[in-house]
C-alpha cells in the first residue's frame, strides 16, 4: 500500500518535472520567435544568425506637377516675427500689388512657400511654414483672388536664405516666398 | 527502498529544471544605484574573432550595466577551464571565453561563467555567413545581456533615420550602434522622420514629391511603398497603431494642422483636434490608448496628451515656452521630446506632467525617440556643427554620435526589433 502511494507520487513528479521541461522550452522558444531575422534552435545545436534582407533599394515613386515654376518670380518676401503667423500691415500694399498681378494674369497659378527660421524643432517648424504660407493666402483671398489660383507649401526650415546665427538671418529665414507656377508645356 | 531512491532521483531532476527556469537575476535594472558587473570577455582566436568580442564588450559596456575588466588581469589561459578560485580574488564576476573556427562561415562557441556561483551559465555555438560578423556578435551580447538581467537586448536593433542624399533627402537604415549604413532608395524633396510599425515590418514616413506632401508607407517584407494619405496642405505621418491597421498624422486640409487617424483597412478618415492653431506631431502609446501631440492652443508649443479618440486632452508640458516632438516610452510611464532652452535640448516627463529633467546640454537637440526596452534614446544634434544621429541612455549618460561623419542626419526612430 506504502509503495503504491509512492508510486503514484513518483508518476505525479515526473509529470510535472515534464511539463516544467516543456513549458521551459516553450516560452523561450517565444521570445526567441520574436527576435529580428534569426532562426534559433536548442542550445546545445548551433544558433544560425541570419537577417532579413531589408537592404534592396526601393524606388520611390514620383508625383509630378502639372505646373512648372516661372524664372521670373517679381514679388518680395512677407516676413515674420518669431514663432508668428500673422501678415503684419507694412506687408499689405506688397499683397495688394499682388493681387492685382494675379487679376491681369489669368492663367498663371501663384505658389505660397511658407518657411522658417532653423531655432524651432522640423515638424513644428513645418506646421509654422504652412500657416505662414495659409495667412498670406488667406489676406489675398481677401483681397479677391481666387482660392483655386493659389497654392500653399511649407518648407519648414528646410530652404534657408542664409545660414548665419543671428537675427538679421533668421529674420530673412521666416519668410512667405511668392513663385509663379505657369501650366506645364507652355 | 528502490523506489524511495528512484523518488529522490525525480526529485533532483525537478528541482534542477525549475532551478534554471527560475533564472537568477545578477543585474535588477530598475535599481538606479545598481553596481556594474565586473565582467572578463577573452579575446575569440583568429582576427574575425577578435572583432567579434570587441563588438561584444563595446554592447554590454553601452548598457552602463557591465565593466569589461582589461585583459591583463586574466588569469587564465581561454583553453584553460574555468576554475572559480582564480576569479574569485579579483572581484570579476563574470567570464565569457570561447571557440572560433573561420572558413567561409563562422563558426564560434561562447562559455560564459558565474563566478560567485562556480558554474557555467550559458554555452552556446553561432554560425553565420562572414559578412554577418557583427549580426552573429551582436547575437551573443543579446543572449549574455539576457542572462545576466532576465532582459531582451537591444542589440541586434536598428535606426532608421533621414539624411541628405545627391541634393534631395532619403531615408537610411543603421545598426543601432551606428555600423552598416544603408540608403533604402526612397527620396523625395523634403523627407521627415519615419515611424516604424510594431512588428518592424513597415515604416510610414511623409514626404514632399511635386509640392505635395504625402504619408507613405514602405512595406519591407515586399520592398514596396504606397502612398496612404495625400491632400492640399501639410500632411506630416505620426506613428502607426500597434496592431498595424491604422495611422495617426497630422494635416492642414481643412486650413490649420490637426490631428488625424486613417484606418488601413477601410481608410476612415477621422479627424480628432480642431483648433484653428497648430496641431502636429501626433505619438501613440505602445499600448495604443493614448496620443501625445503638439498643439499650440495656449499661446506656444507645448505637449499635450489625450485618448486616442481625441478625448480627455490633457496639458504635460507647462515650463518653456517650446516643447515639440514628443516620444512615448513603450512602458507608458515617460515621454521624452525636445524643449527649449535658450537652444532645444532633450527633456522627459512623465505623462502627469511630474518628474521633468533635461538630459542634454550641448547644441540643438531634437527628435528623440526610445530604444524598445526604453533604456535608451536616440535624437539628432548639431553640437559638432553638422546634424547628426546620436544615441544615450535615458538618463542621459553616454552620449555618442553614430551617424556617418560628413552626413547630414536627422530625424532618427529606433525600430521595435
Amino acid at each position: 500500500m506504502k509503495s503504491r502511494n509512492f508510486a503514484v507520487f513518483v508518476v505525479m513528479v515526473l509529470v510535472a518535472a515534464v511539463a516544467g521541461c516543456q513549458q521551459r522550452v516553450a516560452t523561450k522558444q517565444d521570445a526567441q520567435d520574436g527576435q529580428q531575422g534569426t532562426v534559433h534552435k536548442h542550445d546545445k545545436e548551433a544558433e544560425r544568425v541570419t537577417e532579413k534582407s531589408a537592404d534592396s533599394r526601393i524606388q520611390s515613386a514620383d508625383t509630378g506637377s502639372q505646373y512648372v515654376e516661372s524664372k521670373d518670380s517679381t514679388f518680395s518676401d512677407v516676413n515674420f516675427d518669431f514663432d508668428k503667423y500673422d501678415v503684419k500691415d507694412q506687408y499689405k500694399p506688397l499683397l495688394q500689388s499682388v493681387a492685382s498681378w494675379m487679376g491681369k494674369n489669368g492663367s498663371s497659378k501663384l505658389s505660397i512657400e511658407g518657411h522658417c527660421d532653423e531655432r524651432g524643432t522640423n515638424e513644428y517648424n513645418l506646421a509654422l511654414g504652412d500657416r505662414r504660407a495659409k495667412a498670406v493666402r488667406d489676406y489675398l483671398i481677401s483681397l479677391g483672388v481666387a482660392s483655386g489660383k493659389l497654392d500653399i507649401i511649407s518648407y519648414g526650415e528646410e530652404k534657408p536664405l542664409c545660414t548665419d546665427q543671428n537675427e538679421d538671418c533668421w529674420g530673412r529665414n521666416r519668410r512667405a516666398h511668392f513663385v509663379i507656377l505657369n501650366k506645364a508645356g507652355k | 527502498m528502490r523506489l524511495v531512491g528512484l523518488l529522490m532521483l525525480f526529485i533532483l531532476c525537478f528541482m534542477s529544471v525549475y532551478s534554471s527556469a527560475d533564472a537568477k537575476i545578477y543585474i535588477d535594472i530598475t535599481s538606479p544605484a545598481a553596481k556594474k558587473l565586473p565582467i572578463a570577455i577573452y579575446d575569440l582566436p583568429g582576427s574575425s574573432g577578435r572583432e567579434i568580442s570587441e563588438i561584444i564588450r563595446e554592447d554590454l559596456t553601452f548598457t552602463g550595466l557591465f565593466m569589461c575588466i582589461d585583459k591583463a588581469s586574466y588569469v587564465e589561459e581561454q583553453t584553460q577551464p574555468f576554475s572559480q578560485k582564480n576569479w574569485t580574488p579579483l572581484g570579476i564576476e563574470a567570464v565569457v571565453k570561447g571557440k572560433a573556427e573561420e572558413g567561409n562561415e563562422i563558426t564560434i562557441d561562447i562559455a560564459v561563467y558565474d563566478v560567485f556561483e562556480g558554474k557555467e551559465i550559458l554555452n552556446k555555438q553561432y554560425k553565420s555567413e562572414k559578412a554577418m560578423l557583427r549580426q552573429l556578435a551582436h547575437s551573443v551580447s543579446n543572449d549574455i545581456y539576457k542572462a545576466f538581467t532576465g532582459l531582451d537586448g537591444i542589440f541586434r536593433t536598428r535606426i532608421a533615420f533621414v539624411a541628405d542624399e545627391d541634393g534631395e533627402k532619403g531615408i537610411l537604415l543603421m545598426d543601432w550602434d551606428g555600423a552598416r549604413t544603408r540608403r533604402l532608395g526612397l527620396k523625395g524633396t523634403l523627407v521627415l522622420s519615419p515611424h516604424w510599425s510594431s512588428d518592424g515590418t513597415r515604416l510610414a514616413y511623409s514626404s514632399e514629391r511635386g509640392r505635395q506632401w504625402g504619408i507613405y508607407l514602405l512595406d519591407f517584407g515586399k520592398m514596396t511603398e504606397k502612398r496612404i494619405f495625400g491632400s492640399k496642405g501639410t500632411n506630416m505621418a505620426g506613428d502607426l497603431f500597434p496592431k498595424g491597421d491604422a495611422i495617426t498624422f497630422s494635416s492642414s486640409r481643412d486650413g490649420s494642422p490637426d490631428i488625424y487617424t486613417l484606418s488601413l483597412k477601410d481608410d476612415t478618415l477621422r479627424k480628432l483636434t480642431s483648433t484653428q492653431g497648430i496641431e502636429v506631431s501626433p505619438a501613440v502609446s505602445s499600448d495604443g490608448s493614448l496620443i501625445a501631440f503638439v498643439s499650440d492652443r495656449g499661446g506656444s508649443p507645448q505637449i499635450y496628451v489625450m485618448r486616442a479618440d481625441g478625448s480627455d486632452i490633457r496639458r504635460v508640458t507647462f515650463e518653456g515656452s517650446y516643447n515639440t516632438s514628443p516620444n512615448w516610452a513603450p512602458s507608458g510611464d515617460r515621454i521624452v521630446f525636445s524643449c527649449r532652452r535658450g537652444k532645444n535640448q532633450i527633456c522627459i516627463v512623465k505623462p502627469d506632467g511630474s518628474g521633468l529633467q533635461q538630459l542634454t546640454e550641448a547644441g540643438n537637440n531634437e527628435d528623440p525617440s526610445f530604444s524598445p526596452d526604453g533604456r535608451y534614446v536616440a535624437f539628432s544634434s548639431d553640437r559638432d556643427g553638422m546634424k547628426g544621429v546620436y544615441i544615450m541612455r535615458a538618463s542621459g549618460e553616454a552620449q555618442k554620435k553614430i551617424s556617418p561623419r560628413g552626413l547630414r542626419s536627422y530625424g532618427p526612430r529606433w525600430s521595435p526589433n
